[in-house]
């Protein structure tokens, strides 16, 4: 498996995962009508990355404004880190945002609530 | 006197400046009613972002209106898509308007088989009766279902809407003589 980049439209993030660094990037809105064909490539990444790598994970997100859809996926994406946590494995969550928005901080919010692994939600001044 | 001014063409039984009024008087931002495809639904949805900035709409509430948008034409599209309609038929009818106290109202309706229409009027009414918690939980639990076939999956974005509104969603379903119905969705924001 190597790093991949996918760069983002209207309605779906840029995304860039590094092998080597270890982190998966995320930034902007995500609201495709099928959010499962957006979001496999992703989820096969990590899925590869947490089988062979033996490093930390870190998702590194900016994401903005997620339909329903989207946040199904990113969901699944959580509970992939969250059974990885669970044997041991290091993995974290850093989700950044406009503090102008609060919309996304409490999206981040509820996702943060499923989960027990290092999750920081940061709002920029 | 001009007297076209005075009795409007007969041919052209579309009266623009009405219409305009009515938009006006309503404080109608946005509407559209005919086919919409996914492209269409972005190019629309990309208006309504720069009406809102326009209109200096706070940045959460400019979410609100859009994600609301985007839920309901996509709940539109899927359920059209399910069914396998003509283009004509797979129609939406949106409109976007604030009120007099600057709340934002989405409005969205589509052709519906009656039986489904019911359906999805007795959620609708269900949603009414929840308080934001057991929204929550509600959502949280739909969330966590696994992926509905392709003739559902209504539930989750009317759920999040139900959530967004500042009141309860209102739904009407008109029946009509070929035994579909047009279901209307009005939330407000």
């Amino acid at each position: 498996m190597q790093s991949f980049e996918t760069t983002g439209t209207q309605s779906t993030p840029t995304i860039r995962a590094n092998w080597e660094e270890g982190t998966l990037f995320m930034e902007g809105d995500s609201y495709p009508e099928n959010s499962y064909e957006q979001f496999r490539p992703v989820f096969d990444w990590i899925e590869a990355f947490l089988n062979t790598a033996g490093r930390p994970l870190l998702l590194d997100l900016h994401l903005l404004y997620l339909n329903t859809s989207s946040i199904k996926a990113m969901m699944d994406i959580f509970d992939r880190l969250e059974s990885a946590h669970a044997a041991g494995q290091a993995v974290s969550v850093r989700w950044s945002y406009d503090r102008r928005n609060e919309r996304v901080g409490e999206l981040a919010e509820e996702f943060r609530e499923d989960c027990s692994f290092p999750f920081a939600i940061e709002p920029s001044a | 006197m001009n007297p076209s001014v005075v009795n409007p063409p007969v041919m052209n039984p579309i009266d623009l400046f009405s219409l305009r009024e009515r938009f006006n008087q309503t404080n109608i931002m946005l509407c559209f009613n005919g086919p919409m495809s996914r492209s269409l639904i972005e190019e629309i949805g990309n208006a309504l972002k720069n009406y809102l900035t326009a209109d200096q709409a706070h940045p959460a509430a400019a979410t609100d209106v859009f994600g609301t948008y985007i839920e309901l034409t996509q709940n539109i599209r899927h359920y059209t898509h399910a069914k396998a309609w003509s283009e004509q038929d797979a129609g939406a009818t949106v409109v976007i308007s604030r009120e007099a106290d600057g709340r934002y109202v989405v409005c969205a309706g589509n052709l519906i088989e009656q039986q489904d229409g019911e359906a999805v009027c007795a959620l609708v009414d269900q949603l009414a009766g929840l308080d934001k918690a057991a929204l929550k939980a509600l959502y949280k639990e739909q969330l966590r279902k696994p992926r509905p076939d392709a003739s559902s999956g209504a539930g989750l974005g009317l759920i999040h809407v139900a959530r967004t509104a500042t009141a309860p969603l209102q739904a009407t379903l008109h029946p009509l003589p070929d035994g579909r119905a047009f279901f209307s969705l009005r939330a407000v924001i």
